[in-house]
């Protein structure tokens, strides 16, 4: 396997049973299913972070907080099954608190991002293989920045905490819901747009 | 034909696998810096043989602060370690408080290194960085304050031992 992210995508559910189980085995006191663990959901947590808009090596070290986090406060994980979430919500509120320290992120409003969108392939465009997903890509760049972002977060994650999410996007809480409809909406217009 | 929601985030979500992978390493990473946390009480202590003081830019002949690199040298057991800091290059650069830290570990050996804060709160950030097989190791925008290194060898030396993880005392960046 070349890739290093998480196979099948985010809505697998294999893999969140992967997960709860290897928590399940460390918490029981099989030290390497903690190994496991790690390598199950780094790349998702990557993608969590990655998703508040920190570079990369910022990220990185955010990824590895949160573990360390998880091993000092396992205890508070009362639920296997909800060790998912309770790794990504760590990861964001650190992902947060980080920007706030050190303005690592610049959030920018819709409108303005609207007009700065770029017309030249970036490089990461380039690296988009096949027809589907270079509609996709297509498409994705034409929504709003806080379209992209929160599009990002529930892809890896379907039921996030809204309030971590609210933080990190700096937006009601409210109209995380609605935002995330709207998105889905608007990217599906824009593909119906690419494929005609 | 309409697209489930599933559909259309399981395909954002193989797009970021694409357009933005996670670090190769990514999870060894973090299996290392779990298993600096296990280590902690069996790190073998660095001293500071250099003739300068903890506080980088003040030497103890009272040179100017605005000396603007520093050398350091830890020494152990078994390794000693030689840092330099200095200013970053900061030509058409809006970020100018950088300081740049590169290292030699001596006798080199593959290491994994880390660089934050003395302390181990969860919240503390650590950069994290390799040294090559010469031994060198560089954190091209150093965290600032006060700080430590903790190496934790890749392999064994070249007599087939094992190598102790160290780290060094607090000094300031």
């Amino acid at each position: 396997m070349t890739t290093h992210d998480a196979p099948g995508g985010s809505t697998s559910s294999a893999l969140y049973d992967a997960a709860t189980d290897a928590f399940r085995r460390w918490r029981t006191g099989e030290d390497p299913a903690l190994d496991d663990l790690v390598r199950i959901m780094s790349p998702v947590l990557w993608h969590v972070v990655r998703a508040t808009g920190l570079d990369r090596e910022t990220a990185e070290d955010v990824v590895q907080s949160t573990w360390l986090t998880l091993v000092r406060s396992a205890d508070s994980v009362r639920d296997a099954q909800a060790i998912t979430r309770w790794l990504c919500t760590s990861a964001r509120r650190e992902a947060w608190r980080v920007s706030k320290v050190g303005g690592r992120t610049r959030p920018v409003e819709d409108e303005v991002l609207d007009t700065r969108l770029p017309a030249q392939p970036s490089p990461e465009s380039e690296v988009v293989t096949g027809d589907e997903g270079a509609r996709l890509w297509q498409a994705l760049s034409q929504l709003p920045e806080r379209c992209q972002r929160l599009l990002r977060i529930v892809a890896w994650e379907p039921r996030p905490d809204y309030s971590s999410v609210a933080d990190s996007l700096e937006m009601p809480i409210g109209s995380i819901g609605p935002t995330r409809r709207r998105c889905l909406d608007k990217l599906r217009l824009e593909l119906g747009g690419a494929a005609s | 034909m309409t697209v489930s929601d599933e559909e259309l985030l399981r395909a954002i979500a193989d797009l970021c696998t694409d357009t933005d992978p996670s670090p190769a390493d990514l999870a060894d990473g973090v299996l290392a810096r779990l298993a600096v946390q296990g280590l902690e009480t069996e790190f073998e202590l660095f001293t500071l043989v250099h003739p300068l003081d903890t506080r980088l830019g003040t030497r103890f002949d009272a040179e100017p602060e605005t000396s603007s690199t520093v050398a350091l040298e830890f020494a152990g057991s078994t390794y000693r370690v030689l840092v330099r800091i200095a200013d970053t290059d900061t030509d058409n650069d809006t970020d100018t408080d950088g300081r740049r830290l590169d290292g030699w570990v001596v006798p080199a050996l593959p290491m994994r290194v880390f660089l934050g804060p003395p302390g181990d709160a969860p919240t503390d950030v650590r950069q994290s960085a390799y040294a090559d097989r010469e031994g060198r190791f560089e954190f091209p925008r150093a965290v600032r304050g006060e700080v430590r290194l903790w190496l934790l060898p890749q392999g064994t030396r070249r007599d087939g031992a094992s190598a102790p993880p160290f780290v060094t005392p607090p000094f300031l960046v």
